[in-house]
């Protein structure tokens, strides 16, 4: 690491300016609240320079919004970055490797979590004028005081968890090496454990953390066990080195094929995959709104990426079937299922939303399995994985946007009943007509942008399928018995999303027809309510026009850079 | 859009139009501050009611052949007039923003012109209007979006953008039970809707690549070339499986026994204007949609599945008929009527003849401007009585004479009375149903002539008999107040309506020569082709 930074020129700095600002952005929260108002006089001149050490601390920074300013800041810094250095691309150190793929997905990472940090805004409270207590104030007001000091203590962490789940995440997505994809996997999941149980104020906020914590913990230590069974058989955890290993191996390698089921434990884990998936919805349902959809759209993210290197660049034999394709499918399709399923029967929308995004998980597993069923020839693999980076990116825009409406009505109290939702509508229409967008969009219907990446990633099943069965065909059935089996994968897909409808459609529609339980207009937060309002927007906008067609464009020329690799 | 432009393509303004200003007109009241209540609704509906004039305006220009000059009784299927360069959308996935009109849509396209400035009109004094009128207009430029668009993806949109104003039409100016219609109304025809989608990806999934359309998919959604394209889908199995997922899509919006549930319940709550577009234009998305995907991309399958369509169609006649003989709510009589009809529709096309097609287009046409009219007197009676129940009345005639004259007028269109519109489509159809089928004609001809005479004595009752000729007898709801009569708002929709009706009645050929040389057209260019390779005659 040292040797790293000091050999780091300026094309290193741009190539990792991003994360460079975030690990600022660290730093800064530590700093600024303690700078002091010492000032220094510039000689013979009246101009009095701040020189920030020294003097009395806390007297010009008590303000305790502070963190929240410079998570935002920073995140939107990097997140400009990224996008204003997307082509970029080397080599930083021998385990990172910057293209666009991985900025891609540092997008998704740092747009999600300042989403997030935005919706926080309204929720952590925030005492202007704490002050310590003194030796006079009697214990009742003594507790008070040191409780508005610990509130705004908390918000510094907060933040400052924040800012590392994105370093972890965005260093993940460029790791080369298995070693430092795991090292940063963990960096952002610790955190993320952490954001979880910060919800300590209700009951299931602290069960959720722990669950989610020990569940974390143990899946992890079988990804590591897996990764070291791997290091055993190949001597290196460079993904270039064991990809070659993987080509030249004859047959199957106990050591390595039983390694990199276990990392798919613990990656799948990440994603939401069945059987791993138990602990989402309780995490979700537990942890405040906004880190719940941090949860269901950037760390999903980070679990996806940690699958494509590993099943995709790792393990994916350049002729034939890959060994996880059935298996892969299997778990796709149980995972769609049961989140379907489970989402159908939830009173709850966090964990309705929770269960969703189990879901869709299932349906970004189906397409990758469709990769490995040998078929598909590299331009339907790029098809594919452009549906699978594609449908990431928008999920922030309506997964999130879903969770930050939700984070408006917990700001009230509420937001773990269906009931919370009912007559929305009257209460809010523009809120409202945006969740309707949302839970619309989630469910794929056109023109929303779900439906656009739930068509790509179908299409590129059925054109991995194609011309598989035999043209002739009197009935659909002995047409069906023709087709090669991974087209049941995008069967299953579209009978999943025609179940899906009923419980979307049921959030959508008791904002309209039940009468709401109050009659008082949602709590005032301008800057959320226009950040959804844009998500909203752009959900329709990403799923029709020409902004869709560039974001795609974007997202194509990636994954090209990536395939091609 | 640039004033060449929009001579070029006026299809895409009168349905682009219509959508932006309605839009507008919603939003801008809220980032207007202390616009009054009163002049906001004026503006609202003075502004809306002149698009919605513009629009009808051009329409009947585009027809005359003012604008464009088109011979519109020269146009063969797959003749689309007033078509657009195709605009790109998604060229990804091969969606394109493409407009074209034939004789199969323009009667749509002008219906649905004419019939908002008039639903509007007829409820000129409609509560929030300031909402109220930019929403039909909204639900206008959907309606003209689903009859102009060539491109399955485009089309599946404006189908489903049509049920959002419907639906908050029916949530928030509705009846008492406006709740459970709407839901009702919302969940029938969505998820018939989404049988429909999986139909259109089907056959997205096996369109061919065409230039520049689908870089990444390599599909397209374009409906021109997927007719064009020869066998869409080789395996006939599948063929008849997607044919039938479009039915069920297309049936319930008609909607045929046994999926028509939710029309009397979305009938019977929803405002007048609701009414008359649901059932005037709403409902023929549905026949509209068959005959443009279903039967025209797949005229095998129409084929076999005839038996099929004579049973749908005879059964929601019959059916229909019978319940509606049984009902004392007008709204709900009124739409099972129109159950009724639309059966009608499917045994036309089932007759495979020339004359049976262009039948069930002008059925289209004529229920289009019948229904309307009558659920404008529904409305009406509704809001002069204060009650929908019709045994409850005797001698309307005496109280309010318009509103008897429209009434018998338009029950007169729908039971097929001669030298009105409604007759034409039902005589074409069953002569083509004789030719095809003989003496089967006779059930939905004796069901018509029945349910003819059950009507005209009930209408004869309610309208003109009364016990006593001063009073007659009046509903309990109007607790001893005098009836009134219609307003002149209502009156004016309703003339304009059964002047209609007449017109078409007296002189079918305005429409009908154009229906008729497509349908002979259609039939002679691909349903024979299509009935050879079934071996197929009736």
């Amino acid at each position: 690491m040292s040797s790293m930074i000091s050999d780091m020129d300026s094309a290193t700095t741009q190539l990792i300016l991003p994360e460079l600002l975030m690990l600022g952005g660290i730093l800064a929260m530590i700093l600024v609240p303690n700078f002091g108002n010492a000032t220094m006089r510039i000689p013979l001149t009246s101009i009095q320079i701040p020189i920030l050490f020294g003097g009395t601390r806390f007297a010009t920074t008590n303000n305790p919004k502070l963190p929240n300013q410079i998570a935002m800041t920073t995140l939107a810094l990097a997140f400009m970055t990224s996008l204003l250095f997307l082509g970029e691309e080397g080599e930083v150190g021998n385990s990172l490797h910057v293209d666009e793929f991985s900025r891609i997905f540092t997008l998704v990472f740092t747009a999600a979590l300042l989403l997030a940090s935005l919706a926080t805004t309204a929720r952590l409270p925030a005492r202007p004028k704490a002050s310590a207590p003194l030796d006079t104030d009697s214990i009742a007001s003594s507790d008070a005081k040191v409780n508005a000091l610990i509130d705004n203590r908390r918000q510094v962490d907060f933040h400052i968890l924040l800012l590392t789940t994105g370093l972890g995440m965005s260093l993940m997505a460029m790791a080369t090496n298995l070693f430092m994809l795991f090292v940063c996997l963990e960096l952002a999941s610790m955190s993320s454990y952490i954001l979880v149980a910060f919800h300590k104020e209700t009951d299931v906020g602290g069960e959720a953390g722990t669950k989610y914590f020990i569940v974390g913990s143990v899946v992890s230590a079988i990804g590591i066990y897996g990764m070291s069974l791997l290091y055993l058989w190949n001597g290196s955890l460079d993904m270039a080195d064991l990809a070659a290993s993987w080509d030249a191996m004859e047959g199957m390698d106990p050591l390595a094929t039983i390694g990199v089921g276990l990392m798919l434990v613990a990656f799948g884990f990440k994603v939401g995959a069945a059987p791993f998936h138990l602990a989402v919805p309780d995490a979700y349902a537990g942890a405040s709104s906004p880190v719940a959809g941090v949860l269901a759209t950037a760390s999903k993210a980070m679990g996806f990426v940690a699958l494509i290197r590993i099943l995709l660049v790792v393990t994916m034999p350049s002729t034939g079937q890959a060994f996880w394709f059935l298996t892969l499918a299997i778990v796709a399709v149980v995972t769609m299922t049961w989140g379907n399923l489970a989402a159908l029967t939830s009173d709850n929308p966090k964990r309705v939303l929770a269960y969703s995004s189990v879901a869709h998980a299932g349906y970004m597993l189906a397409a990758i399995a469709a990769i490995g069923s040998g078929l598909a020839d590299s331009d339907m693999s790029t098809l594919i994985v452009t549906a699978v980076v594609f449908h990431l990116v928008v999920l922030v825009l309506f997964k999130l946007g879903a969770f930050l409406i939700l984070s408006m009505l917990e700001a009230e109290g509420k937001g773990h009943k269906m009931e919370d939702l009912h007559g929305l509508g009257r209460r809010d229409p523009v809120i409202a007509a945006s969740m309707f967008v949302f839970m619309l969009s989630l469910a794929g219907v056109p023109p929303l942008s779900g439906f656009l990446s739930k068509l790509l990633m179908i299409n590129g099943i059925v054109n991995v399928s194609a011309g598989t069965s035999s043209a002739s065909a009197a009935t659909a059935l002995s047409w069906a018995q023709g087709v090669d089996p991974v087209f049941w994968l995008a069967v299953a897909i579209v009978l999943n999303s025609a179940l899906s409808l009923f419980y979307y459609l049921r959030i959508g529609l008791v904002m309209f027809f039940e009468p709401p339980v109050t009659d008082s207009p949602l709590k005032r937060t301008p800057s959320l309510r226009m950040a959804i309002i844009a998500c909203a927007v752009l959900t329709l906008l990403f799923g029709i026009g020409p902004l869709s067609n560039s974001l795609l464009d974007m997202v194509g020329s990636a994954v090209d850079s990536f395939m091609g690799s | 859009m640039g004033g060449e432009r929009l001579i070029d393509d006026p299809l895409s303004v009168i349905t682009l139009v219509p959508l932006a200003m309605g839009l507008i007109l919603m939003i801008l009241p809220r980032v207007l501050p202390n616009s009054s209540a009163e002049g906001l609704i004026q503006v609202s509906r003075n502004i809306s009611m002149g698009v919605a004039l513009a629009i009808a305006t051009m329409t009947t220009m585009l027809f005359l052949g003012q604008v464009g000059s088109i011979d519109w009784t020269n146009i063969t299927q797959g003749g689309y007039v007033l078509q657009n360069e195709a605009v790109d959308l998604i060229p990804a996935i091969g969606v394109t923003w493409k407009v074209g009109a034939d004789a199969l849509s323009f009667p749509m396209i002008w219906l649905t012109a004419i019939l908002i400035p008039i639903s509007m009109l007829v409820e000129w004094d409609a509560k929030r209007g300031h909402l109220f009128f930019p929403l039909l207009l909204v639900m206008e430029g959907a309606l003209l979006g689903v009859f102009v668009v060539l491109d399955l993806f485009v089309f599946y949109v404006f189908w489903e953008l049509t049920l959002i104003p419907m639906f908050l039409l029916i949530l928030l100016w509705g009846g008492e039970d406006r709740r459970y219609a709407a839901m009702k109304f919302f969940i029938y025809t969505f998820t018939a809707s989404v049988f429909m989608l999986i139909g259109i990806l089907v056959m997205y999934f096996h369109t061919e690549t065409i230039a520049g359309l689908g870089s990444l998919s390599g599909h397209h959604f374009d409906l021109v070339a997927m007719t064009a394209q020869e066998n869409l889908i080789p395996s006939e199995g599948l063929r008849h499986f997607v044919w039938l997922l479009l039915l069920i899509g297309f049936a319930t919006k008609m909607p045929s026994v046994p999926v028509h549930t939710w029309l009397p319940d979305a009938h019977v709550q929803a405002p007048t204007a609701g009414s008359m577009l649901l059932a005037g234009v709403m409902l023929k998305m549905g026949a509209y949609g068959f005959l443009r995907i279903s039967v025209t991309v797949f005229p095998e399958s129409t084929i076999v599945f005839v038996p099929l369509l004579i049973f749908l169609g005879m059964v929601s006649l019959v059916y229909g008929a019978w319940v509606c003989m049984g009902q004392t709510n007008l709204k709900r009589m009124v739409a099972y009527s129109s159950v009724s009809h639309m059966g009608l529709i499917f045994l036309g096309i089932a007759t495979m003849q020339p004359l049976g097609f262009a039948g069930a287009l002008f059925m289209m046409f004529a229920h289009g401007i019948i229904s309307p009219l009558l659920f404008a007197v529904a409305g009406a009676f509704k809001h002069h009585y204060h009650t929908l129940e019709i045994g409850s009345m005797r001698g309307i005639a005496h109280h309010s004479p318009w509103l008897a004259a429209h009434m018998m007028l338009g029950w007169m269109a729908s039971l097929g009375l001669p030298l009105l519109a409604g007759f034409v489509a039902e005589i074409a159809i069953l002569i083509a149903f004789w030719m095809t089928y003989g003496w089967l004609v006779l059930l939905p001809a004796l069901t018509l002539i029945v349910t003819a005479a059950y009507y005209l004595n009930s209408m004869q009752r309610t309208i003109f008999e009364s016990n006593d000729p001063e009073q007659g007898i009046l509903p309990d709801t109007l607790h001893g107040e005098d009836p009134s009569d219609l307003t002149w708002h209502e009156n004016a929709g309703m003339l304009t309506l059964a002047a209609m009706t007449a017109l078409f009645g007296i002189m079918p050929f305005i429409f009908w020569d154009m229906m008729s040389n497509w349908s002979s057209g259609f039939v002679i260019d691909t349903m024979i082709e299509a009935m050879q390779t079934q071996e197929w005659s009736p």
